[in-house]
């Protein structure tokens, strides 16, 4: 017995140990090499530019950006972050937020931003409230973005497509929806959806994508039509096993195999997540009409369509409860095992100015967080032919959040695998339903042994 | 029933029937039978012949032609790309840095370990070595997570003594390997050299090991082989780009670029290349150790 | 991969007589237990031999497996204190982490993959048991991919696979066939995933199917021969039997890598499309590492151990005094 008890004493040991201590204040505010993690490859082009102005401002502290792939981010920080390691200074986006709030894995910098008297009313409001938990911020809010649809001008002009200015569906009736998509689904014969001759299994281009991801796919959709994944912040349990859900999935799932006027999951990577960006390659390559997405890929799909054809965008189709975009918007979070504090509080200064967030918006990599600056990012697309309003137009409407609760990322990732079935062939309402409930539990699980 | 150990060029056929008829029957019997191996030959060939020309290739090429053409012209921007941006050398280094430290550690001991339980009498001798055999029944997979806490606790993580520590003091497999190999060495000889003085090392270091090498090589390729492809552990043990051995390099390589296949295929040539070319130097020998064994 | 191959030392020692001999204390020919003053000092000079193996058994063999039973009673995400969760992590696995799927996953992984296998391999040796010129060259080609590192020759096979880039699919199409999705498909998925783990070893299990082929006398065929057995016979009725060992060997150890399975699935499939390939090894691995909830991967570690002990023991039971290892010097 007493043996168990040691054996069950020293594993509690190893768990318990935790990995030092945490040195806010620490390192010197002029000299120090800065490591700094993200995920997206378009946007560190942008950043690389506007570290390289603080480097020049700073000439004792040096930057190093690590990007690591968007599935793999939170836990290969994660683990870094149990090995006591981890970079100084990293993205955080809302899924793990929670999670990351609760582990104490990123500094609460608000002290050092009323030291530092930095006007947090600058910001956009919903991104700072975000960003705070129980009186805590976590970063300075840089940037924010919205999902709309991309659509291929050329393929519409020449197709005699209308550009929906507002289109709608349900998941009775696919609306005006689901018209304009079988009008832009065209097969090898030049036949659209629309007819009876279209030949489903000889398909050149589909009317759109849609992947299986909360932001840029099911999320949007799923809000418009009343349904949230977890019911508030900090929430326990999901909510979005519902039949209104259910229904939205089995919308989704008809627009793949009933109506076929979605491209097959299968063609956007593993379960239909899209890991890889796929959709802009297929957009580019004509095989998709419209590309549903967030204002940041426009740089990797303008890279991609290059001088194909015009690449124009329209806000989402409005659901049952009317037209909602996923909103969102990053921060930089301060690691506190950092040694080099003071020269990382230097650096999240830069990131959250004003200056930082022109370099970034006139680059036109995303919508700087300081709602003046809008008009950069917008102008700077508007030059090269992408009309950016669209957006725009959707943040100024409903938004939902991406779900904020200890857990969820893990959550979101068991989702995406249980509804992979969804995205990858046809099935009927039941299953479908099977699905999602599945879903709900797995999801459910995660947020009940990630909390506190 | 104690066959000798068997050599593999002598082969047992059933005996051929009557003359005559059966030549011209036999000529079909064999060109069916070459037709055959040659085709499954193939299946085994194929992907690495297909691999080499891609990774000479670029990606336009790759996109554009069918797999199995050749390159027009050895295009050398994959490798270099793969070394520089890629970060092979380092993975490279890395790899050959931790597996040769494991091998050698790995052989060292083991023979050390093999000596003593074969030819040393000690109190407790055979009941120490089941549990070594015992060991042989804990697979891999299961240490994997209370090795990364016992790792984690010793602030070991991310370092390359994590990546070799597990297997470097010794192996029991090799261990039961070299034990058997050692004991057939005669007792005599042993005896003869305690009778006139010599101490245990040196009996195992001028008279054990000289005899030993066959088992020895196996063990140094069973080690190196073992170490240059582990995959899972270091995976978990290491999380910056600084440590990486091939396996990880090559694995994330690939999930990032998706479909550049000039860039990933080369970095697996690159991965390849080393086994390669061991395979070709002692590959009867490696054949030879595999068959020797005998199960009946 | 490496094999688990045993002599029992009871078998050793039975073999070779016990000898009487004029001793000097020095040496004695017993297995051990004979202590006196020579036990110490023989055990003394034996320790430097032993302590580098032994730390490495005892610390990196027989602790984990200790330390990994109580992680499963724990909770615990790496990061937070752990807290004791009792048997809970081992209803949870199955309720939440699928891990009834993963196993049967698992099975039906070993069951495409290994009967195939080790029918082939016994095919390939009765091909390249022969005296004819070249069987050499096979031999080696089939052996190659022994040595390849998996994680390799699963990136080759992820691009010949491909289906819309791989060798696979553009062969098809030639003679006009579209070809299915494979890795990208619940059904062709997992048969992907063994015929590459066939392909890996499928030589490795031939060259012992090949040794004991060539273990059998002569003179059993040319008796049968004689009989009027044509060599299908010959094959049913001679070979097969007298390889019943090799093949149970075969089959066995088969099984049991079968169940560690990870990299080759890692690189091709990591457990998708859906869930269809998710493997129980794989799904400790996320658990592990994606979910951060150590406790309940460490229970189906052991669900895992559990499953291959069976077949290990059995394995061990059955061999422990069939198999040698010898050399030729």
């Amino acid at each position: 017995m007493s043996v168990w008890v040691a054996t069950l004493a020293a594993a509690g040991g190893i768990a318990a140990c935790s990995s030092g201590s945490s040195a806010p204040n620490s390192g010197s505010a002029t000299h120090a090499h800065l490591t700094y993690a993200l995920w997206d490859t378009n946007e560190e082009v942008g950043y690389k530019k506007s570290i390289a102005v603080f480097e020049k401002a700073h000439p004792g502290i040096t930057v190093s950006v690590v990007q690591i792939p968007y599935p793999n981010y939170q836990e290969k920080l994660q683990q870094e972050f149990t090995s006591g390691a981890g970079p100084d200074i990293f993205w955080v986006n809302t899924p793990w937020l929670s999670t990351w709030i609760k582990d104490n894995l990123m500094v609460n910098l608000a002290p050092y931003i009323s030291k530092a008297h930095i006007d947090m009313s600058q910001y956009i409001p919903s991104l700072v409230s975000l960003h705070t938990y129980k009186g805590a911020i976590y970063g300075l809010p840089k940037d924010w973005d919205t999902i709309a649809v991309y659509y291929n001008e050329n393929f519409f002009a020449q197709h005699h497509i209308p550009v929906p200015k507002t289109w709608s569906w349900s998941p009775t009736s696919g609306g005006s929806f689901l018209h304009t998509l079988q009008l832009a689904t065209i097969d090898k014969n030049g036949v659209n959806a629309t007819s009876p001759k279209f030949s489903p299994t000889s398909v050149a281009t589909y009317g759109a994508e849609l992947d299986n991801s909360m932001q840029t796919g099911w999320g949007n959709f799923l809000a418009e039509n009343g349904v949230y994944t977890i019911p508030k912040p900090f929430a326990s349990t999901v909510s979005f096993s519902t039949s209104k859900a259910d229904q939205t999935f089995q919308f989704i799932r008809d627009l793949m195999y009933k109506y076929h006027v979605l491209i097959p999951g299968s063609e956007l990577g593993s379960n239909a997540t899209d890991p890889s960006s796929q959709n802009n390659a297929l957009f580019a390559a004509g095989k998709i009409a419209m590309q549903i997405g967030g204002d940041w890929e426009t740089t990797g799909t303008f890279a991609d369509v290059g001088t194909k054809f015009k690449i124009g965008v329209i806000p989402l189709p409005a659901g049952p409860d009317g037209t909602w975009s996923v909103f969102n918007g990053l921060i930089d979070a301060i690691n506190p095992h950092t040694p080099n504090f003071k020269a990382t509080w230097e650096l999240e200064q830069w990131l959250g100015s004003a200056a930082s967030q022109k370099i970034m918006g006139q680059g036109g990599y995303v919508w700087p967080a300081i709602p003046g600056l809008d008009s950069l990012f917008a102008k700077y697309w508007a030059g090269k032919g992408v009309d950016m309003s669209g957006f725009l137009t959707e943040s100024k409407g409903n938004l939902t959040n991406w779900p904020n609760t200890p857990g969820m990322n893990q959550g979101l990732t068991d989702m995406q695998r249980d509804m992979g079935p969804i995205w990858l062939g046809p099935g009927s309402l039941t299953q479908t339903s099977a699905a999602v409930a599945t879903a709900a539990k797995d999801a459910n699980h995660d947020l009940a042994t990630a909390g506190g | 029933m104690s066959a000798p150990a068997v050599r593999l060029d002598e082969p047992v056929t059933p005996a051929p029937r009557k003359a005559g008829l059966a030549i011209g029957g036999r000529v079909i019997k064999v060109s069916v039978l070459y037709l055959i191996l040659s085709i499954i030959a193939l299946v085994f060939l194929v992907p690495y012949i297909l691999t080499v020309f891609a990774a000479f290739k670029p990606i336009s090429q790759i996109f554009t032609e069918p797999a199995w053409i050749p390159p027009k012209s050895l295009y050398l921007h994959n490798f270099s790309y793969d070394f520089v941006s890629g970060n092979f050398l380092r993975y490279l280094a890395n790899t050959a840095l931790v597996t040769i430290v494991l091998t050698i550690g790995q052989v060292v001991f083991s023979v050390m370990g093999a000596y003593a339980f074969a030819r040393m009498h000690f109190p407790g001798r055979d009941k120490l070595f089941w549990v070594y055999l015992m060991t042989l029944m804990v697979p891999n997979a299961v240490t994997i997570i209370p090795l990364y806490a016992m790792m984690r606790m010793a602030h070991l993580l991310n370092t390359y003594w994590a990546i070799f520590l597990p297997y470097v003091l010794g192996a029991p497999y090799t261990i039961f390997l070299m034990r058997q190999f050692f004991r057939n060495i005669p007792q005599e000889v042993i005896d003869a050299a305690r009778v006139d003085g010599c101490g245990e090392w040196r009996i195992l270091a001028r008279i054990i090991v000289p005899l030993s090498k066959p088992v020895i090589v196996t063990a140094t390729l069973i080690a190196f082989v073992f170490g240059w492809n582990n995959f899972l552990w270091p995976l978990i043990v290491t999380n910056s780009q600084s440590h990486y051995v091939l396996t990880i390099g090559l694995a994330n390589f690939q999930s990032n670029i998706n479909s550049q296949w000039n860039y990933s295929l080369a970095a697996s040539v690159i991965t390849l290349f080393p086994l390669a070319v061991i395979f070709a130097v002692f590959q009867r020998h490696i054949i030879r150790s595999i068959s020797l064994t005998q199960i009946r | 991969m490496p094999v688990t191959r045993v002599v029992s030392p009871a078998t050793e020692s039975r073999r070779r007589p016990a000898r009487r001999r004029k001793d000097s204390g020095l040496v004695r020919e017993s297995s051990g237990g004979h202590v006196g003053q020579s036990g110490l000092r023989a055990f003394l000079s034996a320790l430097p031999f032993l302590t580098p193996s032994f730390i490495g058994v005892m610390v990196f063999l027989v602790i984990p497996v200790i330390v990994l039973f109580v992680i499963s009673f724990l909770n615990w995400d790496l990061l937070t204190p752990a807290t004791v969760a009792g048997f809970v992590n081992y209803i949870n696995i199955f309720k939440f982490d699928n891990a009834a799927h993963s196993l049967g996953v698992t099975f039906y992984y070993v069951l495409l993959n290994i009967p195939l296998q080790t029918v082939i391999a016994l095919g390939l040796a009765v091909l390249l048991n022969s005296k004819r010129k070249g069987m050499g060259i096979y031999r080696v080609l089939f052996v190659a991919p022994y040595l390849s590192t998996p994680v390799a020759t699963a990136v080759i096979w992820f691009w010949v696979f491909d289906p819309k880039l791989g060798a696979v699919n553009a062969l098809l199409a030639h003679v006009g066939i579209t070809g299915p999705q494979w890795l990208s498909s619940t059904a062709w998925a997992m048969p992907v995933v063994a015929f590459v783990n066939i392909w890996q070893y499928v030589g490795y299990n031939m060259l012992f199917f090949l040794a004991g082929l060539q273990a059998i006398p002569r003179q059993l065929y040319e008796a049968a021969e004689l009989d009027g057995a044509g060599p299908v016979r010959q094959f049913f009725r001679i070979s097969l039997p007298l390889l019943n060992s090799t093949t149970l060997f075969v089959l066995v150890t088969g099984v049991i890598g079968s169940f560690q399975v990870f990299d080759t699935l890692y690189v091709l499939t990591q457990g998708g499309p859906g869930n269809s390939t998710e493997v129980l090894n794989l799904r400790v691995y996320q658990v592990a590492f994606s979910d951060f909830r150590l406790g309940e991967a460490a229970a189906m570690s052991v669900l895992l151990f559990g499953v291959i002990l069976l077949f290990s023991v059995g394995q061990f039971l059955f061999f422990k005094n069939r198999i040698t290892y010898e050399y030729s010097a």
